[in-house]
């Protein structure tokens, strides 16, 4: 029986950890199939989004899920600025020269944010402790900040659908999607599809950072790790794929936390290194494909 | 020049010695690294992986009184198959994932070498016989250093190099053209992941002492690839302009004392925003620029600007 709630416990935390990496690792993969840029300073808005939630509440004692509400808006003009200064003067570039820009400003921005942050509120990693009540079902135990979390996650991924099924915006990224020089024939405004793309993942990487912080802690080295992860997953899941990205990250969670929990936690960028190199040799394509 | 170079530590004060010995490490690295990010075509963000692995099979084996001759072999031997198992999933990736994927192979290397205690040493590193031989060191990098270039410039006149150029120029119609495109992409890895493989068991050698962090830091391992891209990959001319000029910039910028603290302190916020530029500005690199390969072209240095740099511009 113990055995049995160890094993629902981890599953439980498992879930969690990959629907925070879900997010984030979508993001990443909108911005890969609309600008044809892999965005390696993804996991730094994550940390980002983490710090400027630990900073808000260490000041203001507000609830973490209120500084969520902020932090939303915040980091989709973060990721509309980020575009506009960095992505936008190499995007129009042929295709391999793009791909050998972007890897270089994207590293270049990645590490002075790293660096930056460190230098200002040092190298010592941060945690939000927001305690609220856990309670007990059947013998496991589930804290009720990790039930407000999950919640949002599917909230977030809800939305997330019916906003690309039904919005215009959304629509018209589906139509990049599908076929980029028949959506700008259309009358689609690609440039400004491209810089929304960069408001929405960015804004979800940082809403990713809130959880996490909330979950576990952060320092100012986590971002290039996690963007790992995040390759692992759309790899896995297959890019420009909503759902991809959920079960890519719930695989990629649920693997790291058993193995975190069996070999040391150290060994959880070496699972998603395995979950790479396996899906590279069975599958390169993915598992799903479409938006 | 050679034979200044092979006289030089006669003549130049020890400090001078170390300096250029370090310079030749980074041509060495960053002439590899453009075999596969500038001929082929695949940045590989974690070249100094190779480096670190090298100087960790060197290390181990050094440490329990083995040969010098035999902890070298291991160490560049046990890169070399490492480069080999890695090479067929990873270059499946395409360009920004194999970067990245790359680059967290250091990470994940710096995590494995800090916390397999029994054999690294964990995060405290390894410690050889110390032993002051910056002489030795020098010529033994020198000679690695050269042996890079000399390869660097045999390569685009091959067979081996043309296949590697019209795969970085269109994979797909590579393949129609009867390439073994998988066999050249693996071949330029593997080559590639000799010379850091050779610098880095030397580099354990001359220093005595390395951990996690000497060969597989995040800062370590960006500072030849960014000197490579600052010069320019895919010109033969350009990885070992960008070591000169950066090593040359270090030296003068961050040791001189009218620099302000906090700007030294932001060392790695620089060299981030240094490749930044390089990427918007300037995705050629350095030599590229008008000015800069017009004096080299007067001295006589043109064709080493070479066919890739006229490929650049026709795309």
């Amino acid at each position: 029986m113990a055995e049995l709630q160890i094993f629902i416990q981890l599953v439980l935390a498992g879930v969690l950890q990959g629907g925070t990496y879900a997010l984030a690792a979508f993001g990443l993969s909108l911005i890969f199939c609309i600008a044809d840029v892999l965005n390696i300073t993804h996991g730094e808005f994550l940390m980002l989004g983490g710090l400027v939630t630990y900073i808000v509440y260490a000041a203001t004692g507000w609830n973490p899920f209120l500084i969520l509400l902020m932090v939303i808006p915040l980091f989709v003009l973060v990721g509309f600025a980020y575009e506009r200064a960095f992505i936008k003067p190499i995007l129009n570039r042929p295709p391999r020269q793009l791909l050998f820009s972007s890897i270089v400003v994207t590293v270049g921005i990645a590490t002075a944010i790293e660096d930056t942050t460190s230098f200002i509120w040092g190298p010592t990693v941060k945690g939000v402790s927001f305690a609220m009540p856990a309670f007990i079902v059947g013998g496991v135990v589930v804290s009720s900040l990790r039930l407000m979390i999950l919640l949002s996650i599917i909230a977030l991924t809800v939305f997330l659908h019916y906003y690309l099924r039904k919005s215009f915006m959304g629509k018209a990224i589906r139509a990049i999607l599908q076929n980029r020089e028949g959506a700008m024939v259309i009358g689609i405004n690609v440039p400004r599809v491209v810089t929304f793309v960069f408001g929405i993942a960015i804004s979800l990487a940082a809403v990713a950072g809130v959880f996490y912080v909330l979950q576990f802690t952060i320092g100012p080295f986590i971002g290039l790790p996690l963007t790992i992860r995040y390759i692992a997953i759309v790899m896995l899941g297959g890019s420009g794929s909503l759902v991809g990205s959920l079960v890519g990250g719930l695989i990629l969670g649920v693997a790291e936390t058993f193995a975190g929990f069996f070999l040391g936690s150290h060994w959880s960028l070496a699972v998603a290194f395995f979950t790479l190199v396996l899906v590279l040799l069975l599958k390169p394509e993915g598992l799903f494909r479409h938006v | 020049m050679l034979a200044a170079l092979l006289l030089a530590p006669r003549f130049i004060d020890p400090y001078w010695v170390v300096f250029l010995l370090l310079l030749f490490m980074y041509v060495g690295i960053g002439s590899s690294f453009n075999i596969t990010a500038g001929y082929l075509g695949y940045v590989n963000l974690g070249h100094y992986a190779f480096f670190g692995i090298s100087a960790y099979g060197f290390a181990i084996l050094y440490a329990k009184g083995a040969p010098f001759a035999l902890c070298m072999a291991t160490g560049v031997i046990s890169t070399v198959i490492f480069a080999a198992l890695i090479s067929y999933p990873f270059l499946r990736l395409k360009g920004g994932y194999f970067a990245l994927a790359n680059f967290g192979l250091i990470k994940l290397f710096e995590l494995v070498a800090g916390s397999l205690r029994e054999f690294t040493g964990g995060t405290q590193g390894i410690s050889l016989t110390p032993g002051y031989r910056p002489l030795q060191t020098y010529y033994m990098f020198l000679a690695v250093a050269l042996f890079t270039i000399v390869v660097c410039y045999m390569i685009p006149k091959s067979r081996f190099g043309l296949a590697l150029f019209s795969i970085r120029e269109d994979e797909e119609v590579a393949e129609a053209f009867g390439i073994n495109v998988n066999r050249y992409k693996m071949g330029a890895y593997i080559l590639s992941s000799i010379f850091p493989a050779l610098l880095g068991a030397g580099y354990a050698w001359y220093a005595a002492y390395i951990d996690p962090e000497i060969v597989f830091g995040t800062d370590k391992a960006l500072l030849p690839v960014t000197m490579a891209m600052l010069g320019g990959t895919g010109t033969f001319l350009g990885p070992i302009f960008g070591a000169v000029f950066m090593l040359i910039i270090e030296e003068f910028l961050w040791t001189s004392t009218w620099l302000p603290l906090w700007i030294k302190s932001l060392h790695l916020t620089m060299l981030g925003l240094i490749l930044a530029a390089v990427g918007i500005f300037s995705p050629g690199g350095l030599v590229t620029l008008t000015p800069i390969a017009a004096v080299f072209r007067k001295a006589g240095m043109g064709r080493f600007l070479g066919a890739a740099h006229k490929t650049l511009k026709a795309d």
